[in-house]
């Protein structure tokens, strides 16, 4: 018996990252927010700590529409413009 | 002469059900071995050539064909008239205001609620009345369950691997439903939704488990629609305010239809009766935050607005029960989706 397979064959991708900086003194960090509980706090603290132990110049919180779907065009439009680091997680 | 472009499989040493099994296509439960000749009569049902496109999901960047659809729903054991059912059901989860992402992967466990409307829905015998969510029923275990094999074999949402629901309901292996419009009092949903009667269409909603309800004492529209108001307040939706379907089942509907009650002000009477205060929800730790004074009066609604209740009559002749089902988190991360039947 011959089957057909119900699956899809993912094409092969390749991805290329964005070089990292070497150092995060003096950098601008945009830090992604998912909506979910307490999410925003703890991105406060984050957001602490790398101007604290790191020496960023600055950070600003982004917030998706929602958890569930990625960051829209004008969060990533915005980031692209200004900032030099971007930090998104999923946190659950 | 189109071909069919899936990767082929000679299973000579093994029975085809078990070789489905190892690998790694069903959901559990045996399926029908795709055969080409199957999956032929299952688009030709439909009107569809192999290689169009029935949806593209964004977020897991997925293009769904109908030659993969059509062999999802051959395993789960359609007829081939189902698979019109199927793709329309398909096309709603591949919308993005389903927004696949969520529902398909997320620990809150969602399952795929398909309700099915117009002519189509007694054509393929789609089960409106006993025994609503359960057994029995073909087109209802078998439609669904296609859906749900396109999610595991195409979409790739894996049971413990991309589908990461904690819990789970049993919902997530088919939920499938047709509303009773031959002796509803109501507008159709589907005709709610911007449908003709005569049109067929099938609503998608990223939904947890049914609950029922029980009043068999009460002879009023209010009095039934009290008790699942106190039913619904704090079940599994309350916070986040997702959509929610009401199933109104027979004795219910011929009570509530005979005050002459429309499904509109169904939903209105089930919009102020579900409020909860913020002092509960607070004390109940579902909200953060010190209760303030002024909370035992500050409500917040089940649902963002009374249009979010979708009230569809189904459900046995007999019985004081009805029922409801809270959908997946919230109306801004996935809404129903109604996509015609063509």
């Amino acid at each position: 018996m011959e089957l057909l397979d119900p699956t899809v064959e993912q094409p092969a991708q390749s991805i290329s990252f964005a070089p990292r900086p070497s150092a995060l003194a003096g950098k601008r960090v945009a830090l992604i927010e998912n909506t979910k509980h307490n999410s925003d706090r703890l991105l406060e603290k984050i957001g602490d700590i790398l101007k604290k132990e790191q020496g960023v110049a600055s950070f600003k919180i982004f917030r998706k529409h929602n958890s569930s779907v990625p960051a829209h065009k004008e969060v990533i439009d915005e980031v692209k413009a200004g900032y030099d680091v971007m930090v998104a997680g999923v946190g659950d | 002469m189109p071909t069919l472009t899936s990767k082929r499989h000679k299973v000579e040493d093994l029975d085809a059900v078990e070789f489905c099994f190892q690998q790694g296509w069903t959901d559990g439960l045996p399926v029908v071995p795709p055969t080409e000749d199957r999956v032929w009569a299952m688009l030709n049902a439909a009107g569809l050539k192999p290689e169009e496109q029935i949806g593209y999901i964004e977020n897991r960047a997925v293009g769904v064909s109908a030659e993969k659809v059509a062999l999802n729903a051959v395993m789960a054991g359609c007829r081939p008239e189902y698979m019109k059912v199927v793709v329309a059901a398909v096309q709603g989860i591949c919308d993005p205001a389903w927004a696949y992402h969520g529902p398909g992967t997320s620990t809150g466990g969602a399952g795929v609620l398909i309700i099915v409307n117009g002519p189509i829905a007694r054509q393929l015998d789609i089960n409106a009345g006993d025994n609503l969510f359960g057994p029995g029923w073909r087109a209802n275990a078998t439609i669904g369950r296609a859906v749900r094999l396109v999610m595991r074999n195409i979409a790739g949402s894996r049971p413990g691997l991309l589908d990461r629901g904690t819990l789970g309901h049993p919902g997530k292996l088919s939920y499938v439903i047709a509303e009773n419009e031959s002796e509803s009092p109501w507008t159709p949903l589907h005709v709610e939704r911007g449908f003709k009667k005569e049109q067929s269409a099938v609503t998608v909603l990223a939904a947890q488990g049914p609950q029922q309800f029980y009043n068999q004492l009460s002879n009023t529209a209010a009095g039934i629609l009290t008790t699942a108001a106190d039913a619904m307040r704090s079940s599994g939706g309350i916070g986040s305010q997702p959509e929610y379907t009401v199933i109104i089942a027979g004795e219910h509907m011929k009570t509530i239809a005979a005050d002459g009650w429309t499904k509109k002000e169904i939903r209105q009477f089930l919009f102020e009766k579900t409020q909860t205060t913020h002092e509960h929800l607070k004390r109940t730790e579902r909200m953060a935050g010190a209760v303030q004074p002024g909370d035992d009066t500050k409500m917040r609604s089940l649902v963002a607005a009374p249009e979010d209740f979708l009230v569809v009559a189904a459900g046995g002749k007999a019985g004081a029960f009805s029922g409801f089902i809270a959908g997946w988190g919230s109306k801004r991360s996935s809404r129903a989706v109604t996509k015609e039947v063509k």
